[in-house]
């Protein structure tokens, strides 16, 4: 700007000696003109000089600041590719994550991902260029040791872990600059049945987490991976908090999944849909291609996809087989047919999760929610409503009658409920699962023998899982519990779990349109009853110790039995009893010989072992009997055995030979995973906080300062 | 060309005109807000500043700039009063800085926003034990002292209200402070502790 001025201002002064005999005025005219232009001149630096400052910092890349706000280099680029085939009740997923790295520099990615919460992952490969190295299944902290190493030796690699059940990460070492890197999974996951429908889901993103406690600052912390600090109830609170951040905030073609799925479902399917996305079916037989209609899309909410059987199809029982390792594996699927709709009366207390990760719309859906669940009530049941954030709050001291008015109530009271701060959840089941006064089998008001049912309506965002988990198992009774999980992304491990422990069922809801549906069928299984004390007996005595899982819970209207053995031949009949609400006894029986071949069944077996000997170990966290003891070691054998990742095995992925120069340095990078669609941010986002008006002004006097340039051009011009 | 000139100056007035509009309507609504804040202050409940305003003010902001120990000459000259509105949507924080999670009666931490081209422009001066003071509409008086100030990037931090202590205050604005453009993803963040035991009583700020 500086020069363009001098310019002018050496032009103006050889005409004023040029044009000497000028009129009087114009001469002063073109004066003021100068000065006003010298005093733009010199406002305009003042203001171009923050431009300058600023221009490092515009580029359309996601870039990281570290602690003193200097920038570093611009953020590693991801995307994921999930190719899915379903097969009978199993699917098997091979989901591809592609790191790039944008940058001039050697860097090393984090990310930490979600996987459906009964995933098994069983196979990793590492592709760089034309390059694939095939990952091996190896003790945690071994397989920690050996990446260390690979890492500071310059050899690429990766290595996945388990963080939770349905939270993985994973650390890739050693990216060229300008080039990318992508990771192989390979895992199985069941696919869900119930009421006459399969659905299987596939999470993309992870809703940030509370954390309970207090914020441990005793232990140093390694990796600062994510937003939260270990606290003494999650010490692992770094490790399972992504930063969440805008779809706008990554890069461009970051953050984007695509899908391509088939299913064979062994019997003709009639209708493919999704609640999430919109989806492209192709029949070709008996098997359908699934694509989805956008082609690919920003990972910020999970896919769901549902398809049902022709109608008059809908399996009542299915047995499949497989050979593997020399051990026969069965898994049948049994879907009591239970018709009767006797109605008992209930005492419902509604749980619902008013914290600050709700906000959005998924407090609205759970307002929906709960307002559906009290259009449920009859005249014979009983209800409550206790709301959770921070602290603990109730409608009613106890559960009251549903009368009118007491409904009215409780309407405007849903109506007001706000949702912000954490997310306390315990003390809320304490208050939910307790009972004041009554005694005896079921919740008594006004002398009324009921069936006490707990819905909870959250979005699991807690990182204090397993605390929380023996606090139900100790406090049931007999109160069943009901989760309902709220969001584009809930923590479907806890609703499963919970309700699991709770001995109840869980339901999710994922978008507006999808409420009416998931509540009906929910508040319609609540209401009608349940099978209990459900004895499966396979032909083989031997085998039947190894079924999975060992202990069947209540079964509800819809829902099916799946049971998973090894080493039995598929020969005999397996018997199914169980007792009805009257009292009176069920029993079924399914002939084995019908098994078809299905796939990845010890996987599935190895699975449940697997949860079965963790939930022991939840339960009982001391290690004084000689059972519990040895959980950890059971559970890596079982994973070494069956090649799964579990709490205590990781995949292991090197290159053998080195990739990074010795003088070149690495930098590690956390991935970050993009804010679940719909909520407001669960933490408090940094409000916008600058106006326009410094650019404005900057802008004006530019303008003010070319056209006073072009007046005086103009000017020369003409003379 | 006589046309697009005469554009382009006129445009480029309106455009000045609009810069230098947004700081005076910010200083202009301190006044309003101070008079609304009187208000509600006698009457014990919340008071719009006028009308239409989806916003009323909560406290009020004292902000001592420079070490008090160091430069006691001149810390009573600067310091500034703001007006503090609920909320921080774009039209609250355009007339003054807004209270973005806090509690009315002053429990529990408080987070406040404030555009760094006007009312914030003056927290680059703060200091770790510079003073504030946060009035509340009780009207007693709590004294704070900056503990740190620090730069975040707001899309890799977000404030974590269940870990942010009882006594914290915290200051958000955007960094760099003589920045153009308007929607930089920096923040500069004060944040200070409340002096124990120290409710100063009625210490008018002017």
């Amino acid at each position: 700007m500086l020069p363009t001025h001098s310019l002018f201002r050496s032009g103006t002064r050889r005409r004023h000696t040029a044009l000497m005999p000028l009129r009087c005025d114009s001469r002063r005219l073109k004066r003021v003109i100068e000065g006003i232009s010298l005093w733009l001149a010199m406002l305009l630096l003042l203001f171009v000089q923050p431009i300058y400052a600023e221009a490092s910092e515009s580029a359309g890349e996601l870039r990281f600041v570290d602690s003193g706000g200097r920038h570093l280099a611009s953020a590693m680029l991801m995307e994921a590719d999930y190719r899915v085939e379903v097969t009978g009740l199993v699917a098997d997923v091979q989901l591809k994550q592609t790191f790039r790295n944008p940058s001039q520099r050697w860097r090393e990615a984090v990310y930490v991902f979600p996987l459906p919460e009964k995933a098994s992952v069983y196979g990793l490969t590492m592709i760089a260029g034309e390059r694939r190295i095939v990952g091996e299944i190896r003790e945690k902290a071994v397989a920690k040791q050996e990446y260390a190493k690979a890492r500071s030796e310059g050899r690429k690699v990766a290595r996945v872990d388990q963080q939770r059940p349905n939270l993985f990460t994973t650390h890739l070492a050693n990216i060229p600059p300008g080039e990318s890197i992508a990771i192989e999974l390979h895992y199985q996951q069941p696919v869900r049945y119930q009421s006459g429908e399969f659905e299987l889901r596939i999470p993309t993103t992870v809703t940030p987490r509370y954390m309970p406690g207090e914020t441990d600052h005793s232990r140093a912390t390694a990796w600062q991976g994510g937003w939260a600090t270990p606290t003494t109830e999650v010490p692992d609170a770094d490790r399972i908090s992504p930063y969440t951040v805008l779809p706008g905030d990554v890069g461009a073609n970051s953050h984007q999944a695509s899908v391509a799925m088939t299913i064979k479902a062994g019997l003709p399917v009639s209708r493919v849909s999704s609640p999430s996305h919109r989806l492209d079916s192709i029949w070709d037989g008996n098997a359908v291609e699934v694509a989805i209609g956008e082609g690919s899309f920003a990972m910020d909410r999970d896919l769901i996809v549902r398809w049902a059987p022709t109608r008059g199809m809908a399996p009542a029982a299915a047995v499949f087989r497989q050979q593997w390792q020399g051990e026969g594996y069965l898994l049948a699927m049994l879907i009591p047919g239970l018709g009767s709709e006797r109605q008992v009366p209930r005492e419902l207390v509604f749980v619902i999760d008013t914290s600050g990760s709700m906000a959005g719309e998924s407090i609205r859906q759970a307002k929906q929610s709960l307002l559906r669940g009290l259009a449920t009530l009859g005249p014979d049941d009983a209800f409550n409503i206790i709301q959770f954030n921070s602290q603990t709050a109730s409608l009613f001291m106890d559960p009251v009658p549903a009368t009118a008015n007491d409904l009215a109530r409780a309407r405007r009271y849903v109506g007001n409920l706000e949702a912000n701060g954490g997310t306390e959840m315990a003390l809320a089941l304490d208050a939910a699962l307790n009972r004041r006064g009554s005694e005896g089998l079921s919740g008594s008001v006004d002398g009324v023998q009921r069936l006490r049912q707990v819905v909870f309506i959250t979005d699991g965002a807690v990182g204090n899982e397993s605390a929380l988990f023996r606090r139900i198992a100790h406090r049931l009774g007999d109160t069943r519990l009901f989760t309902v999980g709220i969001g584009s992304a809930p923590n479907m491990h806890f609703m499963r779990e919970a309700a699991r422990f709770g001995r109840g069922t869980y339901t999710s809801i994922s978008n507006p349109a999808d409420v009416a549906r998931s509540l009906d069928e929910l508040f319609g299984k609540m209401q009608s009853p349940v099978l209990t004390d459900i004895q499966v007996t396979w032909p083989d005595a031997t085998a039947s110790q190894s079924a999975q899982p060992q202990r069947i819970g209540d079964l509800f209207r819809g829902e099916p039995l799946v049971q998973v053995v090894r080493g039995q031949a598929p020969t005999g009949d397996l018997r199914v009893t169980g007792r009805l609400p009257g009292g009176s006894l069920w029993q079924q029986s399914l002939n084995l010989a019908q098994a078809a071949n299905g796939k990845g069944l010890h996987r599935v077996w190895a699975r449940q072992k697997i949860d079965g000997l963790l939930a022991a170990s939840t339960l009982d966290p001391d290690p004084g009997e000689e059972d519990s003891d040895d959980i950890p070691g059971r559970v890596t054998a079982l994973g070494i055995e069956h090649q799964l990742i579990t709490p205590y095995t990781s995949f292991l992925a090197v290159d053998k030979t080195r990739a990074r120069p010795a003088d070149a340095s690495l930098r590690s990078d956390s991935v970050p995973t993009l804010l679940p669609a719909g909520s407001d941010a669960g933490m408090l986002r940094y409000p916008q906080t600058a106006t326009m008006a410094p650019l404005l002004q900057a802008l004006g006097l530019l303008g003010l300062m070319f056209s006073v340039a072009i007046v005086l051009l103009r000017k020369r011009a003409i003379v | 060309m006589k046309y697009l000139l005469s554009l382009i100056t006129i445009s480029s007035f309106a455009v000045l005109a609009f810069g230098l509009w947004i700081p005076f309507k910010a200083l202009m609504a301190q006044e309003l807000l101070e008079l609304a804040w009187a208000e509600s202050q006698a009457r014990q409940r919340p008071v719009r500043p006028w009308p239409w305003a989806d916003t009323w003010p909560v406290a009020r902001l004292a902000i001592h700039y420079g070490q008090s120990d160091q430069h006691a000459d001149t810390a009573d000259d600067q310091r500034q009063s703001l007006i503090v509105l609920e909320g921080a949507h774009g039209e609250s924080l355009a007339f003054g800085p807004g209270q973005v999670f806090g509690d009315e009666r002053g429990a529990g931490p408080t987070v406040i926003a404030g555009h760094r081209d006007t009312h914030f422009s003056g927290l680059k001066h703060l200091r770790a034990g510079s003073q504030l003071q946060l009035q509340r509409g009780d009207g007693q008086w709590q004294s704070y002292r900056v503990s740190d100030t620090r730069v975040v990037d707001s899309r890799h931090h977000q404030i974590n209200t269940a870990l942010l202590p009882r006594n914290a205050l915290l200051l958000v604005t955007c960094y760099p402070f003589n920045g153009l453009a308007g929607r930089g993803p920096l923040r500069y963040v004060v944040e200070a502790r409340a002096m124990p035991g120290e409710l100063v009583a009625s210490v008018v700020a002017r």
